[in-house]
Parts: C-alpha cells; sequence; structure tokens
C-alpha cells in the first residue's frame, strides 16, 4: 500500500466518522431551531461557554454530557436477559452507523495510476451494503422492546417490526429501477452517470430522469428511519416513547443518536442516487479538473460576498433583546467570530488565487477538486437534513392503520410499476 | 494468518449460535443466537470474497427472517409452559444422534477429500452481483421462474389460509 493510498483511506475513515458522529449534535440543533422557527419562537440560545453560544450548538453539548452523566437507571422488573437489553440499543447505533460508510464524498483520485475511493469502505456494491446494514437497525428496536416487559414497548416493538417489513419492500424495488436505470449498483458510478445531461438541458440526476423512484425511496426512508410522518413506532401521545419507554441515560441517548445517524444515512443515500451526489451540476470530474483555474476566480469574487452577508446576518441575529442595551457577551461572540471568518476569508482567498494565477500541479487540482466535491456532498447533505427536519415539523403523524394502508395499497403497486415502465423505457432505447 | 485467525474467531460465533438456537429455554435468546450464527456465516462468505453472498446473507437471513420471526415472537408472547414436555429426551436424543451417524461418516469422508485436493482459483468475477445476474437468467432461468411461481403459489396459499374466517 503506497503512501497516498494510506492517507486517502485514513482520510475517508476519519471523514465518514467525522461526517457520522459529529452531525448529531448538529443535528439535534438544527432540529430545534428549525421547530422553533416553524412554530415562531427562538429555540435554544442560552447555553454558553465563556460567552460562545455559536448559535445554541453549545445546547447539545450540554446535552450529552448530561446523559453521559446521568444515572444508569436498570428497571427492576427486568429478570431475565439483562445483557441482551443492555446490548440492543448499541445494535441499533453500529447498524446505523455502518450503513453509513459505503457513501461516496468525492470522486476517484488517481494517484501514480492507483484508483483511490473516497469511501469509509471502498466497496463496488454501495447500495446494497445500505440495505443489508440499515436493516440490521430494526433488530436492537425489536429486543429492546420486547426485552423491556411493558404494553407501551410491546405495541411499539409490534409497529417498528411490522413497519419495517412493509416498508423494506417498496424501498427495495425503488432500488431495484435504479439499478436498471444507472445499470450499477455502485454509488461512483450512479453519480458519473449523473453527470449527463437530459433533453439538452436539465442535468440527469435521478430526480430528473426518475420522479416516481425518488418520490417512493423518499417516503420508505422517512417510515424506515421513523421520522414523522411516520414516527408511530414511538408516537408520544400514544404509547409514550414506544420501545425507548425503559432506557435511560446512555442507552436511551444510543436510540436517539442512531436515529440521527440513520436520518443522515438516508439522506447522504438520497442524495447520492437522485440529487447528482458529490458532483455540481453539468461539470464532471475531469471539466472541473481542467477549468478549475476560471473556477477559483469565480469562487475568490463569491466567498468575499458570502461571508460578508454571513456576518452581516450573524450580527443583525445574535440578539435576542434590541430593548437590552447591555447584552455584552454577545456582541463579544459577535466580534470574534467575525475575526475567525475574516482569517478564513483571507486563508481562502489565498488558496483560490494560488489555483488561479500560479501554476498548480495536477495532483494539487485533482486534491483541490476532491476537497471541493466533500464540500457540495456536505452542502448537499445538510440541505437535505434541514428538509427532512421542516417535514417533521410541518405534517402531522399518520395513524398506525393508515401508515400500513399507504405502504401495501399504495407504495407497493407504484413501485412495482415503476419497475415496469423502466424496463419498458429501457428496452425500447436499447433496440 | 489473520484470515484463519478470522476464520476461527467466525467459526466460533456461527457454532455457538447454531447451539444456542436450539438449547435456548426462552425464544427470544434463540432468536438472537439464531441471528449471531446468520452473521457469521455472511462474515464467511465475505472472507471468501463472495459479496453478492455476503450481503444477500445479510439483507435476507438478518433483516428479513429475523425480524420476521422476532415479529411473531412479539405477537404470540410464547411462554415455557406451551412448550410440550419431553419425558424421554436422553433416549432421543441419542436415537437422533444414531440415525445421523453416518451423514457425519459421510461429511467427514466427503472433508477429508477436499483437504487433500487442489483447487483451481475461480475467476475474477466469481460470485459478483452481474455475474450471478447472469448465470442466473441464461443458465437456470427454468428453476429460477419455477421457484417464482412455487413461491407465489405459497404467497397465494397464505392469503387464502388468512381470509377463511372472514366469510363465516
Amino acid at each position: 500500500m503506497s503512501t497516498a493510498a494510506l492517507i486517502v483511506t485514513l482520510g475517508s475513515v476519519v471523514l465518514a466518522a467525522l461526517l457520522a458522529l459529529m452531525m448529531i449534535p448538529v443535528l439535534v440543533w438544527l432540529e430545534r431551531r428549525v421547530a422553533g422557527l416553524i412554530q415562531d419562537r427562538v429555540g435554544p440560545n442560552r447555553t454558553n461557554i465563556m460567552g460562545f453560544r455559536l448559535g445554541g450548538v453549545i445546547q447539545s453539548f450540554a446535552d450529552v454530557i448530561k446523559l453521559v452523566f446521568k444515572e444508569e437507571y436498570y428497571p427492576g422488573h427486568i429478570k431475565t436477559g439483562r445483557a441482551l437489553y443492555m446490548l440492543a440499543p448499541a445494535i441499533t447505533f453500529s447498524a446505523a452507523l455502518l450503513a453509513f460508510m459505503t457513501v461516496p464524498f468525492a470522486d476517484t483520485l488517481n494517484i501514480d495510476g492507483e484508483a483511490l475511493r473516497i469511501q469509509a469502505l471502498p466497496v463496488e456494491y454501495g447500495i446494497l451494503w445500505y440495505l443489508a446494514i440499515g436493516a440490521l437497525g430494526i433488530i436492537g428496536v425489536l429486543f429492546g422492546g420486547w426485552l423491556s416487559h411493558n404494553k407501551y414497548s410491546l405495541l411499539g416493538t409490534q409497529r417498528a417490526g411490522s413497519m419495517g417489513l412493509s416498508y423494506e419492500l417498496p424501498l427495495g424495488l425503488a432500488v431495484v429501477s435504479m439499478m436498471l436505470t444507472y445499470n450499477t449498483i455502485d454509488f461512483n458510478a450512479m453519480v458519473a452517470w449523473q453527470t449527463q445531461t437530459v433533453l439538452g438541458f436539465l442535468p440527469a440526476w435521478g430526480v430528473v430522469v426518475q420522479p416516481l423512484a425518488f418520490v417512493l425511496f423518499s417516503v420508505a426512508l422517512f417510515a424506515e428511519t421513523n421520522r414523522a410522518p411516520f414516527n408511530v413506532v414511538e408516537g408520544e401521545s400514544e404509547i409514550v416513547s414506544g420501545h425507548m419507554t425503559e432506557f435511560s441515560a446512555m442507552k436511551f441517548a444510543l436510540y436517539f443518536m442512531g436515529e440521527y445517524i440513520a436520518m443522515n444515512s438516508a439522506a447522504a443515500v438520497i442524495i447520492t442516487m437522485f440529487f447528482g451526489g458529490y458532483q455540481l451540476p453539468y461539470l464532471s470530474t475531469p471539466e472541473l479538473i481542467e477549468s478549475f483555474g476560471s473556477l477559483s476566480i469565480a469562487f475568490m469574487v463569491m466567498t468575499p460576498l458570502i461571508i460578508y452577508c454571513f456576518i452581516r446576518w450573524m450580527r443583525h441575529n445574535n440578539d435576542v433583546r434590541p430593548s437590552l442595551s447591555n447584552d455584552g457577551g454577545r456582541r463579544f461572540e459577535a466580534r470574534v467570530l467575525s475575526i475567525v471568518l475574516l482569517v478564513k476569508l483571507v486563508v481562502l482567498e489565498l488558496i483560490f488565487a494560488y489555483f488561479a494565477f500560479a501554476q498548480p500541479s495536477a495532483l494539487q487540482t485533482q486534491v483541490a477538486v476532491a476537497v471541493m466535491q466533500i464540500a457540495v456532498f456536505v452542502l448537499k447533505l445538510m440541505l437535505f437534513n434541514i428538509f427532512f427536519i421542516v417535514v417533521r415539523w410541518t405534517l402531522p403523524r399518520f395513524r398506525f392503520d393508515q401508515v400500513q394502508k399507504l405502504g401495501w395499497y399504495y407504495l407497493l403497486p407504484l413501485a412495482l410499476l415503476n419497475i415496469f415502465i423502466t424496463a419498458i423505457v429501457i428496452v425500447g432505447v436499447g433496440l | 494468518m489473520s484470515e484463519s485467525i478470522i476464520f476461527y474467531t467466525l467459526a466460533l460465533f456461527l457454532l455457538g449460535g447454531a447451539s444456542g438456537m436450539i438449547t435456548a429455554r426462552r425464544t427470544i435468546f434463540s432468536a438472537a443466537s439464531f441471528m449471531l450464527s446468520m452473521i457469521a456465516l455472511s462474515g464467511m462468505f465475505a472472507l471468501l470474497h463472495q459479496s453478492f453472498l455476503f450481503l444477500a446473507q445479510l439483507l435476507v437471513a438478518v433483516g428479513a427472517i429475523i425480524t420476521l420471526s422476532m415479529l411473531v415472537i412479539v405477537s404470540v408472547n410464547i411462554s415455557e409452559r406451551y412448550i410440550p414436555k419431553e419425558p424421554h429426551l436422553g433416549r432421543a436424543l441419542l436415537l437422533g444422534a444414531l440415525i445421523a451417524a453416518p451423514i457425519v461418516a459421510l461429511i467427514v469422508v466427503a472433508l477429508q477429500a477436499h483437504f487433500t485436493a487442489s483447487f483451481a482459483p475461480v475467476p475474477e468475477d466469481f460470485g459478483t452481483l452481474a455475474s450471478i445476474g447472469a448465470t442466473l437468467f441464461s443458465a437456470w432461468v427454468l428453476p429460477f421462474e419455477l421457484i417464482s411461481l412455487l413461491l407465489l403459489a405459497a404467497l397465494v396459499g397464505a392469503v387464502v389460509i388468512s381470509r377463511k374466517g372472514e366469510r363465516s
């Protein structure tokens, strides 16, 4: 294994772990702030370290510390199966974490004739891995809920099991139609396919080519990740917290974090399959490498504008009560953050200037393009996570029988129909 | 070296899970042991670089069968008093072992022949999704379609049986 391969592998694993684990506090924060936005209130914004609130992200870290130091309460009525009861949240958590690992963050690097994938698990059966490992998460829910010996947990478990089974089918069938379209199960090849254009001007993203499959796939994934409007498994007003009722402290936190990681992986898979993954629309990786100089000039113009707007926005909003004249802590925070952002701006400008005017080597350009693709991927990922959150706070929860009816009566026949149409179109084009 | 360590660890889990499944008193532990052995089996496939079998094993055995059997356990609530009494357990085990002995002997002989034989390396695309799909839909298309018909018949039969009570 060469040095480059070692660096790329380590980098991808670290990146995947960071994107999965460090996303949890950010997503918890985003969930609360977006909920606040939708319900016309502020959301968490007081917790701070030395006056730094970062818009409320610190609240999530305080929550983590609280959950870690909470009393490890073990319900006395659970006599047998203690080890399995403790293990169940870990099964759900690790399944969600592992399912994220085959998502590519940038195009394959070609260094000294070696093709290095920017994937934590550099395998070519990405979507199958996601389906197989993602399906394991339900096992932890079933074990945990059953061993809780609690009627609410039992109801939640039954709901989780039957919903998992009925939505696995449209999910798998939607994937089959996408496999027919892309003629591959490799995430990288799927993204490469999506750099084409359809009708001459639209990027051939999965959502343009297969809109029905996109709807089926996202609805099934909303159900698989237990997000509203499908959160019947822990429908708070009906069955307390479902399978999580008897779990406390870190055991509960593992379920909770597993749910967010599952949502994050679902968003990552959706953008990889339907929204061009790490690609910018219209620009394939060779084109990007070729024209990275002129792109850098465009970035040099755009970055100051974006950062200027962001600083203005932050200074305007990092203020709770305008009537309070001496809100000194927030002013101080805004000032320090502005300086940090300006330093970041200067560093970025220098980097872009280097790529625009100096003569960077081919390797440097390749790495810069990969980094830019990672940035594009993270941006799309955040946008889709926000979409998940907005849907949760906009739609009311379905009744359980409605969920089942939707799965079996509408999604399953539609998914079968979609495969049929896809096959006809593919055969028709091939003739 | 590392491969054989992984192999023996997986084999330990596989056999431990299999024996746990038939000896556990509560059904939930049987299901957990079964899951353990199925995951270990898929690990064996992964060790042989059979990516498709590895993932299909996880997807079907763990994702579908375990979930379904757990759903049955959750819905039916089998407790120990429903399990039939086994007064002559020792005798039955002895008899079963005697009946199974010739088959075990056959397996041992077959395995010994295999250990001494030398194997040709399989082609590069052996066991990938594409090659399995191509084989399944060219050379094995008739059995494949027959099995799908069988499954369809089973599905329709299950629906008919479950609907029986509704008519009366």
